[in-house]
């Protein structure tokens, strides 16, 4: 029973970390090699970056910026805004919409239309994640959603692997700028032709005192947001050790139990030749074990919520940021060793006592 | 009652075992009540008499967008309005970006009209009131920086570029909020917003407005009455109280509520099982002691009771052990400054108490309930007859 309740506290352990997991590499996961995202200097995010149609012609035309196929720079402006919607449960939350281009999407090649088709510039129409549409009301194919000043329909469905445009409405720049009547920019994206040019441009930007903004790597961009994770991970580690206490001390417990049980065969190997030490060991190693089928045990009870998804906020753009449990193979390992250590703390003083068996209880 | 010391003795006959699953079920207890705490904290954020009498009025889109200074006038003629201030978030850097808090521009005439909860002497307020680069602080978020009245506070901008050179006038307490929020003009922030942008469009606006009612009973109606007024602007709003506004902005955290119930109930589970391993060892020992005791004519149900009462007993004990510590350790400790303002206070209610000393009671019953109701009922003669 000490065992299960072992595995319960890795469970919990397990889940926690999977849900830091899974929150972080949404971030992480997003972006591609030597892309910039330039937004405003002193914004955090695009979310409160703003600048105006200028500055976006003066970037685009940068020497060291990659071009596509048709010869133009690989370069894609968007204006970001977010929208206060309600989700299935009735209960509203932020979310950020994107005006875009389609001419960005070589940009974002994590981003694939799954169902319906893209939407039109000139009209009110937008595309929608798949994980939005599934949580949030009248977002899917072919509905009608109600927001700024227009009604925008739902024309496309798409998928985004998992990243952070998993949580993202995408919509004509155009229009969202006529609809929000701000006609500006919040961020651009652009490919470089490779790492060097990509630390010029970034270099360029930062000199020139005209431009007010900042290039930041995207993947960098996006990695920088994982601090949202910050206090689930603070509170996971709470919960890890304050159950650790625990369960060690049911641990001890239950080989204090054993030990007592055992305590004239721990005196007859004494009798025999065996060392304190020898004896301290096994006992020791017998908890660890214990400890060890615990965590397995917990291991085993936490791995179907791999692949669950849901979301939180994300306090830097205030809006709300969807991902899935993960649990990877390391954060099984910290599991085990997390389980063999709760095994060693409850362990290692009644292996003491065992070890401290004197020779004259084999009479009694 | 007259056997509470056989109780108590058999409690104490193995005091290690007694020990080391009293503090199990106290740790436990420590984290629930903490988890179940903070979820509280969420939910119900601090509420006064004063903040039922409060509205704001947000864009219609979100509160990302914003509303022109002009609403000002019209929400102020609307009936049963009483007071009315504009509320604009400045999102400025104090020295370091980790140093996170928030900070408002907000319309110095009524305000402290609006928040009549503000706990500050007068003179700090009629400071406050006159110095177009006045400032106040909650009181934890002058306690996480030091700062003192008359101190100076530079914010550099951020979402908007430009720094502001504030003075500390006051550090209150109350007013609605959780005492971490800076406030300062919205005359000072639009001054920079002029400079920024030269007059025309980009000055002259704020976030949202928070709104004094004349009586709670108005608040319904007032929030009906301002969104018709702009509904067929460019900026329509919504409208809604101080509260509903506060848990709207909890619920985009995700389901906590779940993630908590959840948390805690693995955690309740894992404690039966903990206790329960515990009554089992402690009762299988004393078999013959029981065969005996029934001997001597104790009935089964007494039987029960006496082996019950001990688990419950130690459950419930190890449960106040953990609740009590947990509300003595957080009244006691800085959580501002440990948490970076995160978590500004946790208050243990007697609701949580008691809801924990019932689960210790739970715990007891269920982790006791088979080996005692075996023991109960096992024939004396083979109770007699065993060898451990």
């Amino acid at each position: 029973m000490a065992v299960l309740g072992i595995g319960f506290t890795v469970a919990i352990f397990v889940t926690m970390m999977a849900l830091v997991q899974g929150l972080d590499s949404t971030f992480v996961d997003t972006g591609q090699k030597n892309q910039l995202v330039v937004i405003r200097q002193g914004s955090q995010n695009e979310v409160n970056s703003y600048f105006t149609r200028e500055l976006f012609n003066t970037v685009k035309f940068l020497p060291g910026v990659a071009k596509g196929a048709d010869g133009e720079p690989l370069v894609v402006g968007d204006n970001v805004v977010i929208i206060n919607h309600e989700r299935l449960t009735g209960q509203p939350s932020n979310v950020m919409v994107r005006g875009s281009a389609l001419a960005g999407l070589p940009l974002r090649p994590e981003v694939k239309l799954v169902k319906g088709r893209w939407f039109n510039p000139g009209l009110r129409e937008i595309c929608v994640s798949r994980s939005l549409s599934l949580r949030f009301r009248n977002m899917g194919l072919e509905d009608t959603i109600h927001f700024a000043r227009s009604n925008w329909k739902v024309v496309g469905i798409f998928e985004a692997g998992g990243t952070a445009y998993d949580s993202e409405v995408w919509a004509d720049y155009g229009e969202i700028c006529q609809d929000w009547d701000r006609p500006s920019y919040s961020s651009i994206l652009l490919r470089t032709e490779n790492e060097a040019a990509a630390e010029d441009i970034r270099k360029r930007i930062a000199d020139d005192r005209r431009i007010n903004l900042q290039a930041i790597p995207q993947k960098k961009y996006y990695a920088d947001q994982t601090s949202t994770s910050g206090g689930i991970k603070a509170l996971g580690y709470f919960i890890a050790v304050i159950m650790g206490i625990g369960a060690s001390f049911a641990a001890m417990n239950m080989m204090y139990g054993a030990v007592m049980t055992r305590f004239k065969e721990v005196a007859t190997l004494r009798a025999i030749g065996f060392r304190r030490r020898n004896i301290l060991g096994s006992f020791v190693a017998e908890s660890v074990m214990l400890g060890l089928a615990g965590g397995i045990l917990g291991c085993l009870m936490a791995l179907p919520l791999h692949g669950i998804s849901s979301a939180t906020a994300n306090f830097q753009t205030f809006s709300e940021v969807l991902f899935n449990f993960r649990i990877t193979p390391a954060i099984l390992l910290r599991g085990l060793i997390y389980s063999a250590v709760v095994g060693l703390l409850g362990g290692y003083l009644p292996a003491r006592r065992a070890a401290r068996a004197k020779l004259i209880d084999i009479m009694r | 009652m007259k056997f509470l010391r056989l109780l108590l003795n058999n409690i104490l006959r193995n005091k290690r075992r007694t020990f080391l699953t009293l503090s199990s079920i106290a740790v436990s207890l420590f984290l629930i009540t903490t988890l179940l705490t903070v979820l509280h904290e969420m939910e119900n954020p601090p509420s006064t008499p004063e903040s039922a009498l409060r509205l704001l009025t947000r864009h219609r889109v979100s509160l990302a967008n914003i509303l022109p200074m002009s609403y000002r006038g019209k929400i102020a003629r609307v009936e049963g309005v009483e007071a009315v201030i504009g509320s604009m978030w400045f999102g400025g850097v104090y020295k370091d970006p980790k140093n996170f808090f928030a900070q408002f521009a907000v319309d110095n005439d009524q305000f402290f009209q609006v928040y009549a909860d503000i706990k500050l002497p007068a003179d700090h307020k009629q400071a406050f009131v006159q110095d177009r680069l006045g400032a106040i602080a909650g009181e934890n978020l002058a306690q996480r920086f030091g700062w003192k009245v008359g101190d100076k506070i530079p914010i550099q901008g951020a979402l908007f570029d430009f720094p502001l050179d504030l003075t500390l006038h006051g550090i209150y307490s109350g007013g609605g909020d959780d005492g971490s929020t800076l406030y300062f003009h919205w005359e000072y922030f639009n001054e920079g917003m002029k400079r920024l942008f030269g007059g025309g469009e980009g000055v002259n606006f704020t976030g949202f407005y928070t709104i004094r009612a004349v009586s709670a009973d108005q608040v319904p109606v007032i929030a009906e009455k301002i969104d018709a007024l702009f509904l067929n602007t460019s900026a329509p709003t919504k409208t809604e109280s101080e509260k509903a506004f506060v848990l709207g902005f909890i619920s985009m955290m995700g389901n906590i509520r779940l993630l908590v119930t959840s948390i805690c109930s693995v955690v309740i589970f894992t404690i039966v099982l903990v206790a329960a391993n515990t009554m089992a060892m402690s009762i299988r020992e004393r078999v013959r002691e029981i065969g005996i005791l029934k001997a001597l004519g104790f009935r089964k149900g007494q039987v029960l009771s006496l082996l019950l009462g001990e688990s419950v007993l130690l459950a419930v004990a190890g449960a106040l052990l953990g609740s009590l510590g947990a509300k003595f350790l957080f009244s006691g400790a800085r959580l501002a400054a440990a948490t970076g303002g995160m978590i500004t206070r946790i208050n243990v209610t007697p609701a949580t108490l008691a809801l924990c000393a019932s689960i210790g009671l739970f715990v007891g019953i269920v982790s006791a309930g088979i080996p005692a109701w075996q023991a109960s009922t096992r024939r004396v003669v083979d109770a007699l007859r065993d060898v451990d």
